[in-house]
């Protein structure tokens, strides 16, 4: 029985490690896939989904439906984001680092300043069940269902809607595909939105498991760099998946012998080795094997 | 004395996805000669001038350089060896002033220190027309011009073997007939060139040799008047293969 | 020494010349006369807007010259801080401890990037993921330093302190003669001073040449023969020993180092600095800091909460409107003058 629940717990913590990574850094990676443009204000954004979903929770709105408004909400003020300041800035990599880096701080001490030091906590939905002496909550384990659900729902938009294909032509070809008629200026908006909004989402999921404050996003932004670093932009989905499970993988036995702190030191480490394996990414060697096959058939 | 540069290349294979840009290239240069690399687009032209200088890797195959193994070498170490490169898009640093562009370039060579070498890069210089002490920044220079601060930049490095990568592109007739003038000078000197070119009457002009690339293979090799008449090197041009 | 004084007079920094120099000196002059006009205290602040300018020119020089952004500088400012609070203050009784651990701080920070900077520059990297991963680096390295407030986290003698920090750390001195005062606001002019004439001199080398052609075209200058790997491993170590050479005068000056220092809040600041002065010139960035350090002061001495709203909101006010910075944008705008006097005129 105990050989079960250890196996059962060895996949629960990889998958939960994913999942937080992934969770951490979709919203980044689908901006840098789109426009090469490392968000830094993407820490903040989180932390803006975690104080809508608490301000709404706190009049009763249910967890799920809080988040799912922190979503709407956060994409709303990342298509005005996108609207005054970024679209200024395509093409202009380094600078819109620094003025998204200005935008973060704005936004954090501005937050301090409106609304204090801390927003009341949300309680972590869900309880916890064990095997033997293992034991797993159900919060992360509906963290993991829904990582995977918004990597099916991204691969629907991007693979099997009009504007993903718009979307995908503009990231192969943004020039072509504006003389084929695709209106670029708007999806880049929409894909910054999209981005903006998948960090207040999972600002807002992973609230119950910290405290709300207006530094929160700090802690959320290591992670998700690391995750984009080792993704890299050739292919969204594919290195958002990848490299969440890579470094799962290197951060679970770590973070679990020696702490999370260097759990963390270790998957920075590992970034570091691995750019040199694979400078662009791990999506970019999982692209060459797809367009590979695609040619071989 | 001139330095003659010997360049051997086997087997050289390079994709990109599913895309074929090199296939199964092999080639020996005639040291101290100048050759035309010549053929449709998408041949393979610009590809091949990459892996010879190392910017990209070649899935397999092998290149010699002057007897060494360069194969898996940096471009900067090939450079060192004696390997030049101009580039197909002009690329002299646009927002230095022309003197900035050359003292870069000439301190690259530094450590050459060969008389016939530095008399090539003055002989450019003085047939180009090009001031070494020009403030003008070299995006304020005519294209023509531009150009050829490339040529003069690369020659700085102290060369043996130099690719140029379509040197006449959007010149006027009178400027490509000076670029082929002081192509050919360099090479009594004993310069060896390759030049990817489009403009037949500038390869007419300078070339002892043509290969012609298709599809990333050599299509055609020998003297520029026999290759232009066979009817299968027409045809390619006019895709009709 | 002739060689030196033609680099010092080069064109890649802003000014040159007579008008350059005079000013140079007047300003100097200002700052040599400061306990004629400034209490001690005040001298105190103006040392603390002073110290942290050799950060600003290691990064104006990997930035603006060289078009490598790390955003992780204060990691090498908090490293040599702290490496020099542990060596001084476990040499507290050796006459030249505190020197010892001068150079012990800067030695830390230089081997940190470099073996940091191995990883990052001879990867090949795209040029967004060296700002990130030096960020990271600092974040890191923030966390790290937060939870050492055991007992157990001392090196030596010298404990570090956990959030509180590390206390008591000793100021510089020579023998029996303590740098404080006015005797250390004169000790950091005359290393700021030092440091910006050598960086310079820098620019205008051929190395510094070579840096901007770097930032220009990193392709082109490798195929004329540069390994620009090294010259930008080169480049990153430099900055990191400047940053540290801040670290140390920080400490000197303050006597405590907290991990706030290598936190994110501080992280921004000395790229705000830059950027708002301007990247592509060192004398901007060395007025940008002091400008911005002189305006922090103030508002955040009068009581202003909004210091760092006011600071972030300035940035993408800049990069928005004045993408080459305040000052540089500024020097254009005179030298456009004249030369527009001059078409009309003619």
């Amino acid at each position: 029985m105990d050989l079960v629940g250890l196996i059962a717990s060895i996949f629960y913590q990889l998958g939960t490690n994913a999942a937080f990574l992934l969770l951490c850094a979709l919203g980044l990676i689908v901006i840098l896939g789109m426009m090469n443009i490392i968000n830094l204000a993407h820490g903040e954004l989180m932390m803006m989904g975690a104080y809508v979903a608490s301000f709404v929770y706190q009049y009763g709105v249910p967890f799920w439906l809080a988040a799912i408004i922190s979503f709407f909400a956060v994409g709303v003020f990342g298509a005005l984001l996108e609207l005054t300041i970024i679209k200024r800035f395509y093409g202009r990599e380094l600078g819109a680092l620094v003025v998204t880096w200005g935008i973060s701080l704005i936004l954090s001490q501005g937050f301090l300043l409106l609304f204090g030091p801390f927003m009341p906590p949300i309680q972590i939905p869900g309880g916890s069940f064990a095997l033997g002496q293992y034991s797993f909550s159900l919060y992360w384990i509906a963290m993991f269902i829904v990582a995977m659900l918004l990597i099916v729902a991204l691969w629907w938009l991007y693979n099997r809607t009009e504007i993903g294909l718009q979307a995908r032509a503009t990231m192969q070809n943004a020039t072509m595909a504006r003389a084929l008629g695709v209106d670029t200026n708007r999806i880049y908006t929409l894909t910054f939105s999209l981005g903006a909004a998948l960090a207040g989402l999972s600002g807002a999921l992973l609230a119950p498991t910290t405290s709300i404050m207006p530094f929160m996003g700090q802690q959320f932004v290591a992670p998700a760099f690391i995750t984009v670093v080792v993704g890299g932009a050739t292919n969204v989905i594919a290195g958002a998946l990848g490299s969440s499970a890579l470094l799962s993988l290197v951060k679970t036995p770590i973070g679990f012998y020696f702490g999370a702190f260097l759990g963390t030191v270790a998957l920075l480490l590992a970034a570091l080795i691995f750019i040199r394996l694979l400078p662009d990414g791990i999506s970019a060697a999982i692209q060459r094997r797809l367009d590979l096959r695609h040619r071989m058939r | 004395m001139a330095n003659s540069a010997s360049l051997i290349v086997e087997n050289l294979n390079k994709r990109f996805g599913g895309v074929v840009a090199t296939d199964n290239v092999s080639f020996a240069l005639d040291p101290g000669s100048i050759q035309c690399i010549i053929g449709p687009n998408g041949a393979g032209k610009s590809t091949f001038f990459s892996l010879l200088v190392g910017i990209q890797k070649p899935d397999s195959g092998r290149i010699v350089f002057n007897d060494i193994d360069i194969t898996r070498m940096l471009p900067a170490a090939r450079v060192k060896q004696g390997l030049g490169l101009t580039f197909q898009t002009n690329r002299v640093f646009h927002d230095l002033s022309v003197r900035q562009n050359l003292e870069i370039a000439k301190a690259a060579g530094a450590d050459n220190g060969n008389r016939v070498k530095d008399d090539r890069y003055l002989l450019a210089l003085e047939r180009f027309g090009l001031d070494a002490g020009d403030h003008t920044p070299a995006r304020n220079l005519p294209h023509h011009q531009r150009q050829w601060l490339e040529i003069v930049m690369v020659l700085a490095c102290g060369p043996d073997l130099m690719l140029l990568d379509e040197p006449t592109a959007g010149m006027s007739p009178q400027e490509t007939g000076n670029t082929a003038r002081v192509l050919r000078e360099l090479n009594q000197t004993g310069l060896t060139l390759v030049v990817v070119e489009h403009d037949m009457a500038f390869v007419r002009d300078i070339a002892q040799r043509v290969t012609v690339l298709h599809q990333g293979r050599i299509f055609a090799d020998g003297p520029l008047d026999e290759v232009t008449r066979r009817q299968d090197v027409r045809d390619i041009y006019l895709g009709r293969k | 020494m002739e060689r030196i004084l033609r680099l010092l007079n080069g064109s890649e920094d802003i000014g040159r010349g007579l008008p350059y120099w005079a000013i140079f000196a007047a300003v100097l002059a200002l700052f040599i006369a400061v306990p004629l006009y400034l209490s001690e205290f005040a001298a105190y602040n103006v040392s603390f807007y002073l110290l942290n300018i050799p950060m600003a020119l290691g990064l104006c020089i990997l930035w603006g010259y060289c078009g490598t952004l790390s955003f992780g500088q204060v990691a090498y400012f908090g490293v040599a801080g702290y490496a020099y609070g542990i060596i001084a203050g476990n040499l507290i009784n050796h006459p030249l401890g505190t020197l010892i651990g001068s150079i012990g701080g800067i030695i830390a920070a230089m081997v940190l990037a470099g073996i940091f900077g191995y990883f990052v520059f001879f990867a090949r990297v795209q040029t967004w993921i060296v700002p990130i991963l030096t960020l990271v680096l600092t974040l890191l390295l923030e966390t790290f330093l937060g939870q050492t407030a055991g007992y157990q986290w001392r090196v030596g003698t010298v404990q570090l302190g956990g959030y509180n920090g590390m206390t008591g750390i000793p100021s510089f001195q020579l023998g029996s003669y303590v740098f404080s005062g006015y005797a250390f606001f004169y000790f950091v002019l005359a290393i700021v001073t030092v440091s910006y004439l050598l960086c310079r001199a820098l620019v205008n080398s051929s190395f510094g040449k070579v840096l901007l052609a770097i930032r220009e075209d990193a392709l082109r200058t490798e195929t004329l023969g540069y390994d620009i790997r090294v010259r930008q491993w080169i480049a990153f170590v430099l900055a990191a020993a400047l940053a540290g050479l801040s670290g140390l005068l920080y400490v000197q000056w303050g006597n405590y180092i907290t991990p706030s220092q290598v936190g994110l809040l501080a992280a921004a600041l000395p790229v705000i600095w830059v950027a708002v002065g301007g990247r592509e010139k060192l004398l901007a960035a060395v007025i940008g800091t002091y400008a911005l350090n002189w305006i922090n002061y103030k508002l955040s001495s009068s009581g202003n909460q909004y210091a760092l709203v006011i600071t972030g909101t300035l940035l993408v006010a800049v990069m928005l409107f004045f993408p080459r910075g305040l000052v540089v944008s500024l020097l254009d705008l005179f030298a456009r003058i004249p030369a527009k006097r001059r078409a009309h005129g003619e």
